[in-house]
């Protein structure tokens, strides 16, 4: 059905969107570097087809004029998720612009802020790209070609919004939106505490490799009792 | 966010950004600890003792002025305290603080409010429902009233806030926990400078612009239009009046000095000042029209024709002078003049024919001596008649009243009289408590007053008597 692939693009969009944010967080601290930087590129293109894909189909449908009321409301709700993505996503590139140009990483080379932050991204580039894992090297001037790449995206994507303000009308005042206040505390699957400033240390049960490493552990001890009771019955 | 570039950085930032640039510098920067959390280890910890140190030694100025320094990095947000995020000063001791990046483009909020820039109250809201999960609900204060406030304004589009909420925190989940804890930590700062909580001052507020819009402005492109408008503006340039300097300062000091002893706030005022002792002896003695006016009042009389005529009571004293003169009709004829400039628009017509009828035709009651070549002028002028047609004749009127009656009144034996009998009101006692060791001024006069002035609300000012000095 139309609708579960519309709402399929936009949570993809919503995951590139929200992973391109994150590693714009970044950008000119101590954890930048060319590798970030393409890790950047990847995450933005990858945002910008999710983008042009779900607009094509949401354009699509609402401009069917043999759509239900009921189906018309759900639409709506998807263009306003949908126009606000764009909208974030057009900020954090001119963000990441300003940044990208304010911290070179080619000579001459400005210092980066030591922010403590230390590890590389590898793993939220791999997020947005629904990939399992990211291995890459990127080249020493990456970063000055993709300066004006990100220019002209940056007006891509002005563009589209403005094309999309004009070709579609949806009255936002009308849409109303399914969460209320405090929905995000319903789910379970995100509230767990994550990089809480304070120092508590949660084993929260939601780390995958910590549950992995507690099941091996686990059978290497039952294995390990089992042996001793063998030994012992044998002796 | 429709089209145009930001404005003009703000000076002040990028100044402070240099600043942080240098601090980072491996060899000559400010040196760098790492921050223990139990098991995780975080690097580029600065203490605020280091801070401050670095600060005096690099731009050699005393420890006072580089912890005020220090304390504008960390009020814009470049720097940041580990260990209480809500206090944002800088502390001289071993406080940890640590950088973070501060995008320039963004502090410029003047330019971009809420109505341009829907992604600001979205990313807003979006930190407030991420703080939310984190909390489990328990958000307190502003942050909550805020919340709710974000809710019933952008309702439409929740859902993609509480979406975007979960995705990010689940995005933030891929780092290791130190990188995690460093961007929680940036991330708060960032909305604490941006979003202060009540009772904070903005640091990001400016006042209103005063200058033209223009100013400032990043020219993307010199195109032709630019150019027509420098070239105008240069054009309007020239045709500017120019007056040295020289000559502007000498009548500025000439001005301020004749002045100075009858501004109330340079000088205080006799008897006292309405608005401290709640007497308004003050007003009723400079009252517009009044017998015996104040000694002052008399002595600007003196300054200027323009401020005698101001006073209706210096004018009316002016045209009891011009009776026994015989020339009376003058100051008539210039205060109808006015009154047709500001009167009604409906009248002007009856009100031009009557002052003709009266000052300007031949054999009229009050005729007033115009040359001959104003008078042909306005006659031109009479057969159109709107509001400032008789301007050159009342201009020309004025000028000779100023030049001639103005220095023979100064001069004459009334005004001497209304000197001689013009009061100096005495100075007010005020009445304190017994137990008060200095007296109060009744009229005190901010300008001066001493630099540390005590705390008593009731003893406004400590300052030296000016009171006889008003004459």
């Amino acid at each position: 059905m139309a609708r579960e692939e519309c709402k399929a693009l936009l949570d993809a969009l919503n995951k590139a969107i929200a992973c391109y944010h994150h590693l714009v967080l970044t950008v000119g601290g101590s954890a930048d570097s060319q590798n970030l930087r393409e890790e950047l590129q990847k995450t933005r293109q990858k945002a910008q087809e999710l983008a042009v894909a779900t607009r094509a189909q949401l354009t699509a449908a609402l401009r069917d004029r043999g759509l239900g009321a009921e189906e018309r409301a759900e639409f709506e709700r998807l263009w306003v998720a949908f126009s606000g993505c764009l909208d974030l996503l057009e900020a954090d590139m001119r963000r990441a612009l300003a940044l990208s140009t304010a911290f070179p990483l080619h000579a001459p080379r400005r210092p980066l802020v030591r922010t403590g932050v230390a590890g590389g991204a590898a793993g939220v580039a791999a997020r947005a790209l629904s990939a399992r894992s990211l291995r890459h090297e990127a080249e020493g001037d990456f970063d000055v070609d993709d300066l004006r790449e990100q220019e002209c995206e940056i007006l891509q994507v002005s563009e589209m919004i403005h094309d999309m303000e004009m070709k579609v009308n949806v009255p936002r005042w009308t849409v109303q939106a399914r969460q209320t206040a405090g929905a995000e505390l319903l789910s379970s699957a995100g509230a767990c505490s994550v990089g809480a400033v304070s120092v508590q240390e949660r084993t929260g049960p939601c780390d995958p490799s910590k549950a992995l490493a507690a099941t091996v552990f686990s059978a290497v001890l039952l294995a390990a009792v089992a042996l001793a009771v063998c030994v012992a019955k044998l002796s | 966010m429709a089209g145009g570039r930001p404005g003009a950085q703000m000076p002040h930032l990028s100044k402070m950004e240099r600043v942080v640039v240098s601090m980072q510098d491996p060899d000559q920067g400010v040196e760098m600890r790492n921050q223990r959390l139990r098991i995780t280890v975080i690097p580029h910890t600065v203490a605020g003792s280091d801070v401050v140190d670095w600060l005096v030694q690099k731009y050699c100025i005393s420890e006072e002025e580089a912890l005020h320094l220090g304390t504008l990095l960390v009020l814009h947000g470049y720097l940041y305290p580990l260990r209480r995020p809500r206090s944002l000063v800088l502390r001289p001791d071993d406080t940890p603080y640590r950088f973070q990046v501060r995008c320039n483009w963004e502090q410029t909020p003047y330019f971009w409010t809420s109505t341009l820039w829907p992604a600001a109250e979205l990313d807003y809201a979006i930190y407030l429902t991420k703080k939310n999960i984190r909390k489990q609900g328990a958000l307190v204060g502003h942050e909550k009233e805020h919340y709710d406030q974000l809710h019933r304004k952008i309702s439409h589009t929740w859902d993609l806030v509480v979406m975007q909420a979960r995705e990010q925190l689940r995005a933030a989940k891929q780092r290791r926990k130190g990188d995690r804890l460093v961007i929680a930590c940036q991330e708060q700062t960032y909305w604490l400078v941006n979003r202060p909580p009540p009772g904070v001052p903005s640091v990001l507020e400016q006042g209103p612009e005063r200058s033209s819009c223009t100013a400032g402005r990043v020219q993307m492109t010199k195109n032709t239009e630019f150019y027509k408008r420098e070239m105008e503006r240069y054009r309007k340039a020239l045709t500017r009046a120019r007056v040295k300097s020289s000559v502007c300062l000498e009548a500025y000091l000439k001005f301020s000095s004749q002045h100075a002893p009858h501004d109330p706030i340079m000088s205080g005022c006799l008897p006292s000042n309405p608005w401290v002792t709640d007497d308004d002896t003050y007003w009723t003695m400079n009252a517009p029209s009044v017998t015996v006016p104040t000694k002052l009042r008399v002595e600007r009389w003196g300054f200027s024709f323009q401020e005698l005529l101001e006073d209706p009571l210096g004018r009316a004293h002016f045209m009891d002078f011009l009776r026994t003169e015989f020339s009376a009709e003058n100051l008539s004829f210039w205060e109808a003049c006015e009154e047709l400039r500001h009167g009604g628009q409906a009248q002007v017509h009856a009100m031009v024919d009557a002052v003709y009828q009266q000052f300007l035709a031949p054999g009229a009651a009050c005729w007033v001596n115009i040359d001959s070549r104003t008078m042909e002028r306005t006659l031109e002028g009479l057969q159109q008649p709107h509001r400032y047609v008789l301007d050159d004749a009342q201009l020309h009127i004025y000028m000779l009243m100023k030049k001639d009656s103005y220095s023979r009144f100064l001069k004459s034996a009334a005004y001497k009289d209304l000197l001689a009998q013009a009061v100096i009101p005495p100075e007010a006692k005020r009445r304190v408590f017994p137990f008060m060791r200095k007296l109060p001024h009744s009229s005190p006069s901010p300008a001066l007053l001493p630099a540390s002035t005590s705390g008593e609300p009731v003893a406004a000012a400590s300052g030296p008597e000016c009171g006889d000095g008003g004459t």
